[in-house]
């Protein structure tokens, strides 16, 4: 059974009804909504505060509830059913949107939302989650592997492994409802008002993430491309059209960038696809190892560890949500040792890298198709690059990134204090959407990861550009680059 | 053109396609620019960046 993205490539050059909205506006529209939603909490309406929730449980009676006390009555189980139910009509309603069969989507969400979710409340069980000795002796338990409960995340992408390559005809059944750019896109969105609400209390150490965010930018365009395209182009010999989609997704951003540059260098719509599959197995490998990694050398480091996911996970999915293992890892070392920092800014750290370097994805495409168009393979001038192009190429869900952020800064500085106290708890709730989010984008990356079907399709020579590049250069030169200008900064305390 | 069930046969069987000059200054112009404005930035981060939390 073929990979995914493969079977995607043999239907790509083939005419399909065009969607009626992008998958990027879709989710800046469902992310808005829930963040709109959230805010009503700030006028005491408290519209979502019903969405399901998980703690770290012995008894499993006890691992649900609802994310707010005003819905505690609920009790876990209803909470965990609204929440279902509220999703699969929202994102059906997406679906349809893009043109996909509806029931199909629903059926296969019901899959998806159930396997991921369950695996999510298997990761916060106390024996894999909890981190401290007082946690342990809380639930009464003598060892733990000390996950911390955002090991969830780690059991979504194995259930999802494990269905993509031991259950291929079921991982086809469900394909439907496995998007992961689209869930992490949507997390995304919401990310930017709890980074907001976050970063404004520390608003120089925020702004410093900016000049930071430049030089990733620098790192991951100018340095990390021009290294793995040559590598490509003169050690493995790929031809022009293989190695600029590949250099951009093993130096930029795995799927968007690849897609973007092949279509800027008009190259066959199948290259940047199978491209991308590879992109997202790696993704899997780096996500399995560098938090680990990250909490092993870096704990003293917290910082450096956040930009380096963001500089060395290639895509956005799993990019920020290493980052999210990587700081519950790295928070939990800490407060062993008595060092308590307040969370969000390892998170935040890597998502805004991430999102710094996917802002360029369009003008980089638009370069190279100008490049490939007017120098490489001179084309007629109606087919161009063009610089409407860049636009086009954006990816739009950052603009609800920004939208969020905007307003969660306006809304930490400029609310009234009777509404400003009541933003956290209100981001909270749309927080604790962003988390199931995240929990859907694991278990399709691993879904999408079937390793078998990639090696009989022949990537065994793309996958080995893509090991040289990533594990001899990109990770540890991100890393140097982290380093420089991460060291020596640590979150702010929490309380 | 190739069907993706021979990728395998394309990567292997493809004629080589030496590096043409603009590929050659692509190169060269990226690493220089990205090189200089690093090292530019390592020193307005040591100047004027975020010291502590």
């Amino acid at each position: 059974m073929s990979n995914a993205y493969v079977a995607d490539a043999r239907v790509a050059a083939a005419a399909e009804p065009a969607a009626r909205i992008s998958e990027d506006w879709l989710a800046v529209i469902l992310g808005l909504a829930i963040f709109v939603l959230a805010l009503a909490a700030l006028v005491h309406v408290d519209l979502i505060g019903w969405v399901v929730t998980t703690a770290v449980w012995s008894n499993l009676s006890q691992a649900l509830g609802a994310t707010s006390r005003s819905y505690a009555f609920l009790g876990g189980v209803v909470a965990l059913l609204a929440t279902y139910a509220a999703l699969t009509v929202a994102l059906s309603a997406a679906a349809a949107l893009l043109n996909s069969d509806v029931k199909k989507f629903a059926l296969a969400f019901t899959a998806v939302f159930w396997i991921a979710y369950a695996s999510w409340v298997i990761g916060n069980f106390a024996h894999f989650a909890a981190v401290t000795p007082a946690e342990q002796q809380k639930f009464g338990i003598s060892w733990s592997l000390k996950l911390t409960n955002e090991g969830g995340y780690i059991f979504a992408l194995l259930a999802g492994l494990i269905i993509a390559n031991f259950l291929p005809r079921f991982a086809e059944a469900i394909r439907e409802a496995v998007r992961p750019e689209l869930y992490i896109k949507v997390a995304i969105v919401i990310l930017g008002g709890f980074f907001a609400v976050t970063a404004a209390g520390r608003l120089g150490l925020a702004s410093s993430l900016i000049l930071r965010g430049v030089a990733a930018i620098v790192e991951a365009y100018l340095i990390y491309w021009a290294v793995v395209y040559f590598v490509a182009r003169k050690w493995f010999g790929f031809s022009r059209e293989w190695a600029a989609p590949l250099a951009s997704g093993i130096s930029i951003c795995g799927v968007s960038a690849a897609i973007a540059t092949g279509g800027g260098i008009r190259a066959r719509p199948m290259v940047p696809v199978l491209v991308s599959s590879l992109v997202v197995v790696f993704a899997v490998i780096e996500v399995l190892i560098l938090p680990f990694l990250a909490q092993a050398w870096l704990a003293n480091e917290p910082l450096v560890a956040g930009a380096w996911m963001g500089l060395a996970v290639k895509t956005d999915g799993a990019a920020v949500a290493a980052g999210g293992i990587t700081e519950s890892l790295i928070l939990a070392k800490n407060a062993a040792e008595g060092v308590n920092y307040q969370p969000g800014w390892i998170l935040g750290t890597a998502a805004t890298i991430k999102v710094f370097i996917d802002v360029f994805i369009g003008i980089w495409a638009f370069v190279l198709g100008y490049i490939w168009t007017n120098y490489v393979n001179a084309t007629p001038a109606a087919e161009r690059a063009r610089a409407r192009e860049i636009w086009q190429r954006f990816p739009k869900f950052i603009i609800g990134f920004v939208i969020t952020f905007a307003a969660g800064l306006y809304l930490a500085f400029g609310a009234p204090a009777d509404i400003a106290k009541n933003v956290p708890a209100a981001i909270g709730e749309a927080n604790t959407f962003r988390v199931i989010f995240f929990i859907l984008t694991f278990f399709s990356i691993g879904v999408l990861s079937n390793f078998k079907a990639l090696w009989q399709e022949g990537f065994g020579k793309l996958a080995a550009v893509y090991l040289v590049s990533l594990f001899g250069f990109v990770i540890w030169v991100g890393l140097a680059i982290s380093w420089i200008f991460f060291s020596g900064i640590t979150p702010p305390l929490a309380g | 053109m190739p069907q993706p069930d021979n990728i395998r046969d394309e990567l292997h069987n493809a004629p080589g396609e030496p590096l043409l000059p603009i590929e050659k200054k692509l190169i060269a112009w990226s690493l220089t620019i990205g090189l200089g404005l690093l090292a530019v930035l390592t020193v307005v981060n040591h100047f004027i960046g975020w010291s502590g939390s």
